[in-house]
């Protein structure tokens, strides 16, 4: 972030200058009018590209909420009906629930886990190299075959790998995926382990860019490890912290493979998430208006997330 | 001034490339595969993998054969199996196949949605048309309309491990007959064991499904119709109180089913491959061959009848060839006659059947499972002795089975919503199957609820 702004503030004085240069303004409004056409015609194929794949699907599917189709005959306008029906389905404040307890569990977990590593990584006098393959290892595994590996590493009883590991430390086996209480923290598990390889990468960068200067400063003022932690390392990673945060925070409430693979929601409906329950509507119950409404209420409600997450955080990156 | 002319701009540029795409996409791909002259072109599913090379070249030599009988028809084959998610978007986009092949749990939920055709006008011209088993066609007409030709049908049985009897001391020739002595056989054989007495299946849908087929047993149904044509739920009753407590008890008193309950039928299908399941319920004929392929011992493979709680009666259903719903009338027609000629033929025309099963057996394939024919039982008895001597399948395995089908009555699937009320289900089983203080009755009208909300959509 300071990067940022010693550059902007580098560019601002030439730019003042540039523009109190004396010239005739006819001249100078047409030249402008001149490089906005030409920006603009450059900037088409942008537009048409994603207009046509982006932005006029989202605008049909936006109308689709109000609709009710089955795709083959023409949809029929039913105003507030998806909504009504998607409000009366008792698993909407469920999927809700669950899929905030499992952004909440995968943030406790997901967040620190990775940073730990990342500074510990970054501590290595050798073997940095081969650590930083073994963390980004996970990621490469197509999503489908690691949670299904998951799926047969926790297998309950005393058999299953995760068992019978815990088993050697003297742990009674637990059900895992069979249970409504352990399913959850489960998925968080195989979702921490699959996705902190990327942010440990991220976070190295980051850590790479930190002046070591600041470290031989602290050192030399008698800092403490912790206390140059604290005060150095987090403070100048805050940017790249906060940004993960907030992936990570779009990311959790978006949770669907592990769900959809694992445990198809249950047991007992204790993994049900909401976009499992846009996935059911659509594609097992064919019902695309009240899909499309759900879809539209998760994007209303990840803006309005978003934008109070970068409100409330806004003194803290920036300072 | 500045700031009005870049906008004037902007909207000259943005509107018309708009305006460009709402035009794109306001085609409709759907009926012009009639040309004027007579001509037809068809897309079918069903054609075998591409591994199969046999299964390929048999399914390849039908098509010219079919196509020299009918030169104005084209057919184009497709290997591509079911699948649900994308069928409704293929048929909105113009690229769905003309003739869809379906597994037993679809019929109900495409002919409410309007995205199968009724193909009464054309199907009744067939010969074979009215030698159709009725107890199959009930699941494929609705008054005049008929939507389906079936391929093959289905009823639920007891799969069990002939093996595995063999070792808890049980006679592998008379499987279970009821619910309770399933019980006393599950527990005999995880006593044993070790293993899985009695398979359960509770995700995507499977509980729900399962707890139909086990409620239809002890005579309840799921639900109801009243006179002016709404539907209610009518499984909060004794019936499917009886087969949770059977699972709850079974789980937590007898633990003969395991630990591991949250799979669906894919899952069960490789755990009983390997050896690890005693019993199971399912559609025996349809299980046989992925059982084979996974290279499960024909030898341990069991068939019984469903296990019965009281009423006489099992889940039916059937793999059905239906037409989509924009087909023109000619792709109909030739939809009709290509069902006609790959998968009704071969049941009732004695030469063709004989060559189909040589050809199959050559391969390694099943050749004379035991199945729910679709034909009268006469005809069924012909193509049985006309296939006799390509047959490899250990049929005496499945006479359980087969002499319990005349038995009992077929009940078909939920006629509306049939997915969503096994999904509204699948919670219920789980619950009782992994939380050992599960409330059956509050469970139950929870899912009463649910469902009644689900079907008051459904008129």
């Amino acid at each position: 972030m300071t990067v940022t702004t010693d550059r902007l503030r580098g560019t601002t004085p030439v730019r003042a200058a540039q523009a109190a240069r004396p010239g005739p303004p006819r001249r100078r409004s047409l030249t402008r009018r001149r490089s906005a056409i030409a920006g603009l015609v450059f900037l088409l194929p942008t537009f048409v590209v994603f207009g046509y794949f982006a932005w006029w699907p989202i605008i049909q599917s936006a109308a689709l909420a109000f609709q009710q189709t089955d795709l083959v005959t023409a949809p029929e306008w039913v105003g507030w009906n998806n909504f009504e029906v998607l409000f009366s389905d008792p698993l909407l404040p469920r999927a809700a629930v669950n899929t905030l307890w499992f952004t909440v569990l995968s943030l406790a977990i997901g967040l620190p886990v990775p940073l730990v590593c990342a500074v510990l990584i970054s501590e290595l006098r050798r073997g940095g190299t081969v650590a930083r393959v073994l963390a980004y290892l996970p990621v490469v595994i197509p999503p489908v075959v690691s949670v299904l590996l998951w799926k047969v590493f926790f297998n309950p009883g005393e058999s299953g790998v995760v068992n019978s590991l815990l088993g050697l430390v003297g742990i009674d086996p637990l059900p895992w995926l069979q249970s409504p209480g352990t399913a959850m923290p489960s998925l968080v598990i195989v979702a921490t382990w699959s996705g902190a390889g990327t942010a440990i990468l991220i976070y190295l960068a980051a850590l790479t860019g930190v002046s070591t200067e600041l470290y031989e400063a602290a050192e030399l003022d008698g800092a403490s490890v912790w206390q140059r932690i604290v005060h150095i390392t987090l403070p100048q990673m805050r940017g790249v912290i906060l940004v993960l945060l907030l992936l990570q925070i779009i990311g959790a409430i978006q949770v669907f493979t592990e769900p959809y693979v694992m445990t198809d929601g249950g047991p007992a409906n204790a993994t049900v998430t909401i976009l499992l329950m846009i996935y059911r509507y659509a594609f097992l119950f064919g019902n695309y208006g009240v899909a499309t409404a759900l879809s539209l209420l998760l994007a209303v409600v990840l803006i309005i997330v978003s934008a109070v997450y970068l409100r409330l955080t806004r003194s803290w990156s920036t300072r | 001034m500045q700031q009005r002319t870049r906008r004037v701009i902007a909207a000259a540029v943005v509107v018309p490339a708009l305006a460009v795409m709402a035009g794109c996409s306001g085609g409709n791909g759907a009926g012009d595969a009639d040309s004027g002259d007579g001509k037809v072109t068809i897309t079918v599913m069903g054609k075998p993998a591409a591994t199969n090379t046999a299964a390929v070249e048999l399914f390849e030599r039908q098509v010219a054969e079919f196509e020299a009988a009918n030169p104005n028809i084209t057919i184009e084959a497709s290997d591509v199996p079911w699948d649900a998610k994308t069928f409704a978007t293929r048929l909105a986009g113009g690229s769905a196949p003309t003739l869809l092949r379906v597994p037993l749990t679809e019929p109900p939920a495409l002919i409410e949605r309007g995205q199968v055709a009724d193909i009464a006008s054309v199907a009744s011209k067939l010969d074979s048309f009215t030698d159709l088993n009725p107890r199959v066609m009930q699941f494929l007409e609705q008054g005049d309309a008929v939507y389906g030709i079936p391929e093959k049908s289905y009823a639920f049985g007891l799969v069990y491990n002939r093996d595995l009897f063999t070792q808890a001391g049980l006679d592998p020739d008379s499987p279970p007959q009821t619910w309770d002595e399933v019980r006393t056989a599950a527990k005999k054989i995880s006593d044993a064991t070790g293993k899985t007495g009695f398979g359960e299946i509770s995700t995507n849908n499977s509980g729900g499904w399962h707890l139909t087929g086990y409620d239809y047993t002890y005579g309840g149904k799921m639900i109801d119709q009243a006179a002016d044509g709404t539907w209610t739920a009518a499984f909060n009753d004794d019936a499917s109180r009886e087969v949770l407590q059977m699972w709850k008890e079974m789980r937590w008193t007898d633990d003969s089913l395991g630990d591991n309950v949250l799979g669906k039928q894919e899952d069960l299908v490789a755990e009983f491959t390997a050896g690890n399941v005693g019993m199971w319920v399912t559609a025996p004929p349809d299980v046989y061959p992925n059982y084979i392929a996974a290279g499960g011992k024909p030898e341990a493979f069991g068939a019984g009848p469903m296990p019965q709680g009281g009423a006489n009666a099992t889940l039916a259903g059937a793999t059905v060839l239906m037409v989509n719903a924009t087909a023109t009338e000619a792709e109909k027609e030739a939809a009709v006659k290509w069902i006609d000629w790959r998968a009704l033929r071969p049941n009732y025309d004695l030469a063709v059947a004989a060559e189909t099963a040589k050809a199959s057996a050559a391969d390694g394939l099943p050749v004379g499972v035991p199945v729910a024919p679709i034909f009268t039982a006469e005809a069924y008895a012909a193509y049985r002795d006309a296939i006799a001597e390509y047959v490899n399948v250990p049929v005496e395995n499945f006479a359980p089975y087969t002499a319990s089908l005349d038995k009992l009555e077929y009940v078909p699937e939920p006629a509306v919503a049939s997915q969503e009320i096994y999904a509204a289900l699948d919670p219920v089983v789980q619950s009782v199957l992994t939380d050992e203080n599960a409330d059956i009755d509050a469970l139950l009208n929870d899912a009463e609820q649910r469902v009644d909300q689900i079907l008051a959509q459904h008129k």
